[in-house]
């Protein structure tokens, strides 16, 4: 297990409590699983995604990412409708692991509302949570 | 209060191998190191070592101990052996479990026969105190000493096809020692008796080596004296480097052994009768499955038992599963019939065509690329047969499983030690 000074949390990304990232790709909101979950949920072994075209409100559960201990389920940080979701990770979930910032993403989707976005917590408001 | 954790002697060494530990039985015990997929993978491949220092043993000996285990465990010492089901001897081990007297299993518990009027009894993390009280309970003769070792033996199981050229790197007189040892046999005398010893490691450990293990591959389980379990651990791991061997955890643990179709006690056998399930071996059934050869405790209840609840194996179809709050059981009907007791994902296995194959499979599909498969054990109220569909469901999903006499194909717990000896 990671210590929390050996997570990587890059600085230009926003977090969620939920221990999910989001950054902003245009006019979407790109969401994946940070690396403190990926530590603590151990080698991902299923990726459940939405179909594209489906809304959500805040704070709904999307999908479930499945390690090879549990089912934990993803919550969209903000209300939006799917516009694309990380087909790679049908075949190799492990990507979540191995880049969960990068090959790693798992959906992009449109906000209702784009100034939620800056509602998200920062990297260092982030960690302040973690450290509880 | 809160209840202390307890510790193998190799928890400081996970903890400084990036161990995730959690609680299992009032131990903290590590779950994966870096990755539960590739140290159950390289079981199935390679080589894997475990701790399973948590785990508990007894002596029972004395004049009349054959006969206190005789009619306290499950299987029938006197005919357990081999397709004749020959009588149990020296250096030979057998499977069953400890009932109470309305036939639920207490535990399960693996007996290697040591001498004549001198057993080893190897039960699960906690339970050699419990199992030792119960046979106290149930003696009634002076010459039976029943001695609980927890705390004072330890244990590793060195499992995986190279666990065989790795144990042979580290025993004296390797040779010897595993020459003509098949599957549930063992070797070595009293491990915290010095002058009893006929088994030694390189480093001077006196040790029992057995060839059991809890993963359904070939390999063994090492009984040393606690003092020793760091330097064996660390002595198979060097020897094992270059067999690319991998600390495992209880993680993959878990995924190897229901892909063995193996349970866990106290959550796939436990506080209901022990019977109707996938493991009648461990039962004394007649030939024709309809009484028993001897009597036991617990065996009027269990017969009494017979078709009212049963215990099967399951496979899924992709490597999605439940988690085990609140599960159910759903036949084609949809009509609720039971629970889920184990659902894990086998990551070394994978369907194509609708064909099961797993990594090591001889005949798999060239581009075989295994995702992994849940698997695991249900109990239900009507009786089903292999192949038939059932739904499994938490309180988030369901998913479609398959009933299954097998898991996980091409297991080479039982094939013979020469295929992998280091010649």
């Amino acid at each position: 297990m990671k210590e929390i000074h050996e997570l990587n949390l890059p600085e230009n990304l926003h977090y969620t409590k939920d221990h999910e990232w989001a950054r902003k790709q245009g006019d979407l909101i790109v969401v994946g699983i940070n690396d403190y979950a990926q530590d603590q949920l151990g080698d991902i072994v299923f990726v459940e995604l939405p179909e594209p075209g489906e809304k959500f409100s805040e704070g709904d559960e999307f999908g479930t990412v499945e390690s090879v201990k549990a089912v934990s389920e993803l919550f969209l940080p903000i209300a939006g409708e799917v516009a694309d979701i990380n087909e790679d990770l049908a075949d190799t979930p492990e990507l979540v692991n191995s880049n969960p910032y990068d090959e790693g993403w798992m959906i992009k989707f449109k906000p209702d509302n784009p100034a939620d976005f800056d509602k998200l917590l920062d990297r260092d408001a982030y960690l302040t949570m973690l450290k509880g | 209060m809160p209840k202390t954790t307890k510790q193998t002697p190799l928890y400081d060494w996970h903890l400084s191998h990036q161990a995730k530990m959690e609680n299992f039985a009032d131990y903290m015990m590590p779950m994966w190191y870096a990755s539960a997929k590739s140290e159950h993978l390289s079981v199935l491949t390679g080589a894997g070592l475990f701790d399973t220092s948590h785990m508990d043993t007894l002596t029972v000996r004395g004049k009349h101990s054959f006969d206190l285990l005789q009619n306290t465990f499950t299987k029938d010492l006197n005919h357990c052996i081999g397709p004749k089901l020959t009588p149990l001897v020296q250096g030979r081990c057998a499977y069953g479990a400890f009932l109470d007297d309305q036939g639920r299993c207490i535990d399960d518990a693996i007996i290697f026969k040591m001498g004549d009027t001198d057993f080893m009894v190897v039960v699960n993390a906690g339970m050699g105190a419990v199992i030792a009280k119960h046979l106290e309970d149930l003696n009634e003769s002076e010459h039976v000493q029943i001695i609980n070792w927890s705390g004072k033996l330890g244990k590793v199981d060195l499992q995986g096809p190279f666990s065989v050229p790795i144990l042979q790197e580290v025993l004296n007189d390797a040779d010897r020692v595993l020459n003509a040892m098949p599957y549930f046999s063992f070797k070595g005398g009293w491990p915290l008796e010095p002058s009893s010893a006929t088994v030694t490691l390189k480093n001077g450990v006196n040790i029992i080596v057995s060839r059991t293990g809890y993963t359904g591959e070939v390999g063994f389980e090492i009984f040393c004296p606690v003092q020793d379990v760091v330097s064996v651990w660390e002595m198979l791991l060097s020897a094992g480097q270059q067999y690319g061997i991998a600390a495992c955890g209880l993680a993959a643990r878990d995924s190897l052994r229901a892909g063995a179709v193996l349970p866990l006690s106290h959550q796939d056998i436990g506080d209901w009768p022990f019977i109707g399930h996938p493991w009648p071996f461990a039962l004394p059934f007649d030939p024709r499955a309809e009484t028993f050869t001897k009597s036991f405790i617990g065996d009027k209840a269990l017969l009494k038992a017979r078709h009212k609840m049963y215990t099967y194996a399951f496979t899924g179809f992709d490597p999605r599963k439940i988690s085990l709050a609140g599960t159910r059981v759903h036949d084609q009907n949809k009509k609720e019939i039971g629970t889920v007791l184990t659902c894990t994902t086998d990551m070394g296995i994978g369907r194509h065509k609708g064909t099961i194959f797993s990594i090591t499979s001889p005949d798999k599909p060239a581009d075989f690329k295994p995702r992994g498969l849940c698997c695991g054990f249900l109990k239900v109220s009507m009786a089903l047969s292999a192949g038939e569909k059932v739904s499994i469901s938490d309180q988030r999903r369901a998913i479609e499983v398959e009933i299954t006499t097998d898991i996980r194909p091409a297991r080479t717990a039982r094939m013979p030690l020469q295929k992998f000896l280091n010649n």
